[in-house]
């Protein structure tokens, strides 16, 4: 292990940015740097593809924002944050990032973050991030975009075009006009981060965007079902009924 | 301090008002007392611009019994008591006056002030009143005049307050950015780094020197608007392009730094979202009685918009409200794809004269061209 060298993947969209660490990373011997990224999709990308063993992250970027990354990738690359803005320390401790570095460090500055991530990564003892980030998200404003990552592609899903979102064994489902996305994610996560006033849990495999419902019937008896502006039939449970109505 | 004194036109008016009394006493005296015109003038103008002096006391005894504070009483007593005396020694020294005078003259002077003391005494006595009556109306208005002062220097305060709260500010991130370029740049491309100190000393000193005007031009607040753009371009390279047109508006006055945090927005809620980046529009021009501009950039229409957008613009709407009220406007709106902001304000254009060589866009050598286009107007 001490002989691999240490892979590196720098990503900010800023050129110069990016020169400074990629210099400063050139005193150190036994580094890599595998790839640059101008943003997160390609960020995200480079992390499926070269899998990384450390990434030197900037929070405000095109598309993706860093933390939005973190989320995406929903695994252990050890992260140094790079950012001018020092409001995302907090949050970037609660998603256990190796190392915040405020724009403009220096050389030694950028040296201990270096070494601290060699320990981490030597320890390995980093706790999973995708719990994490979830519990960063709840408390905060709901989602208004789902960002869901498909291999090393990335779909970006805003609230308002989702029609309703299906549990699936270990993943949920989020379905928008006739396509599906799944995500590794339960369905009381996602319910947790969408707008209660927007989505509602109708069934135990079930959370609708309300404003897709075009009526709602009665099945059998104590059993109804929802149908959509579509066609799209789902059950409602009694429980998922009350909340309907409570709503409507 | 007394206000007839206190202004050298005043007491001479002041002075020439006693005169034209004892010319008046003087009439009297001549009717009464059997004295010659000339005598009774001799008399009289000398102890009734004495008595001038003896009334000033008027004053002191009205703002030692303030009409709100004191009661009708006391003030009758204290003013009648203060009006006897006053004339009681103004006849003491009529007396005296008059003897003097009737030994020159050679007159009687026994007889004569037994037959005007009534007179002189009553005379100083009504006018003594009269003087104390003018002392509180003097006060009064005064004091109301004092009020309305008081209350015009707060709202002036409160105004200056309100503005200098309002007044746009640099983004400091904006300069911790620029900072962290310079550092790359400083092993890279050492005379580039140079250049980019020099961008940003020149924009601050601008910054500084302009921010405390009320009014700059909107040539010079384009200029400023374009040099922060033009360190902005250092970072983003040539994912950030700025076009500045005015069209026949340089002259006009603005609030400086008006257009600081829209452009500030239009860069990081705007082109930085942009994966390939986009052109930042500046374009101000004038019409007959407002001078609108124009900021227009890219935005991600998939990005839901940030919170930080709506404070930047708060911020200019409620500058904009405090110096004109309902004339002045902005209004903020996305189109495909496109954000712009329109501002319209009341036209002044006394500004058109006004130039300051050395200041403007200059060549910074990092490659950045700033289309200015001045267009001349066909009206």
């Amino acid at each position: 292990m001490p002989d691999s060298p240490l892979r590196v993947l720098i990503v900010d969209d800023e050129p110069l940015a990016r020169a400074v660490v990629r210099e400063f990373l050139g005193a150190h011997p036994g580094v890599e740097v595998v790839a640059e990224c101008g943003n997160g999709f390609d960020a995200v990308k480079a992390v499926s593809e070269l899998s990384p063993d450390l990434m030197f992250l900037d929070v405000q970027m095109p598309k993706l924002s860093g933390f939005e990354v973190l989320e995406l990738l929903g695994r252990d690359v050890p992260v140094i944050f790079t950012t001018a803005y020092d409001q995302y320390a907090l949050r970037a401790f609660e998603v256990h990032a190796v190392d915040y570095l405020l724009k403009p460090f220096s050389e030694e500055r950028f040296a201990e973050a270096l070494s601290r991530a060699r320990e981490r990564l030597q320890s390995r003892d980093a706790q999973p991030i995708d719990a994490l980030v979830s519990e960063v998200r709840s408390g905060q404003a709901p989602l208004e975009r789902v960002l869901i990552r498909d291999g090393p592609q990335v779909h970006v899903l805003p609230v308002d075009r989702i029609d309703y979102v299906e549990a699936q064994d270990d993943y949920v489902a989020f379905k928008s006009e006739g396509k599906q996305y799944l995500k590794d994610q339960t369905l009381g996560a996602a319910e947790a981060l969408l707008d209660p006033a927007r989505f509602v849990r109708i069934h135990r495999s079930y959370l609708l965007n309300i404003e897709r419902i075009a009526r709602v019937e009665l099945y059998a008896k104590d059993s109804r079902v929802a149908i959509l502006r579509d066609g799209t039939r789902l059950p409602v449970s009694r429980a998922g009924y009350a909340r309907l109505a409570k709503l409507l | 301090m007394h206000p007839i004194p206190a202004r050298g036109r005043g007491l001479a008016l002041y002075l020439g008002g006693w005169a034209l009394i004892g010319t008046l006493l003087a009439a009297l005296l001549g009717g009464s007392g059997g004295l010659s015109w000339l005598q009774s003038l001799a008399v009289a103008l000398p102890l009734s611009l004495t008595y001038a002096f003896f009334c000033l006391s008027a004053w002191y005894v009205s703002r030692s019994m303030p009409l709100a504070a004191t009661g009708v009483v006391r003030i009758v007593t204290t003013g009648v008591t203060a009006a006897v005396l006053s004339s009681g020694a103004w006849l003491a020294l009529a007396r005296g006056w008059m003897a003097l005078v009737g030994r020159r003259a050679g007159f009687d002077t026994a007889g004569a002030f037994a037959s005007v003391s009534t007179l002189i005494f009553g005379f100083g006595l009504l006018l003594y009143l009269l003087s104390l009556a003018v002392s509180y109306l003097l006060g009064s208005f005064e004091q109301s005049r004092e009020t309305e002062r008081r209350g015009l220097q707060v709202q002036v305060l409160a105004r200056e307050a309100e503005l200098r709260s309002l007044r746009a500010q640099i983004d400091p991130h904006f300069l911790f950015n620029s900072l962290h370029s310079i550092s790359a740049l400083t092993t890279s491309d050492p005379p580039a780094a140079r250049r980019m100190c020099l961008l940003l000393a020149d924009f601050l000193r601008d910054t500084l020197a302009l921010g405390t005007a009320d009014r700059i031009t909107v040539g010079r607040e384009l200029a400023l608007a374009g040099r922060f753009l033009e360190i902005e371009r250092v970072r983003f390279g040539s994912r950030l392009q700025v076009e500045v047109a005015s069209d026949n508006a340089d002259g006009c006055l603005v609030p400086p730094l008006l257009l600081q945090p829209i452009v500030e927005n239009a860069v990081t809620h705007g082109v930085a979202h942009m994966l390939a980046g986009g052109t930042i529009r500046i374009a101000a021009s004038r019409g007959a009685a407002l001078l609108t501009i124009v900021v227009e950039n890219p935005c991600d229409a998939e990005r839901p918009r940030r919170t930080g957008t709506g404070l930047g613009l708060a911020n200019v709407r409620a500058r904009l409200r405090a110096l004109h009220g309902d004339d002045a406007r902005l209004s903020a709106e996305e189109r495909d794809g496109v954000w712009r902001v329109q501002v319209s304000l009341p036209m002044d254009d006394s500004g058109a004269g006004i130039r300051d060589p050395g200041f403007g866009i200059r060549e910074s050598g990092l490659g950045i061209a700033i289309k200015n286009q001045r267009q001349e107007t066909s009206d």
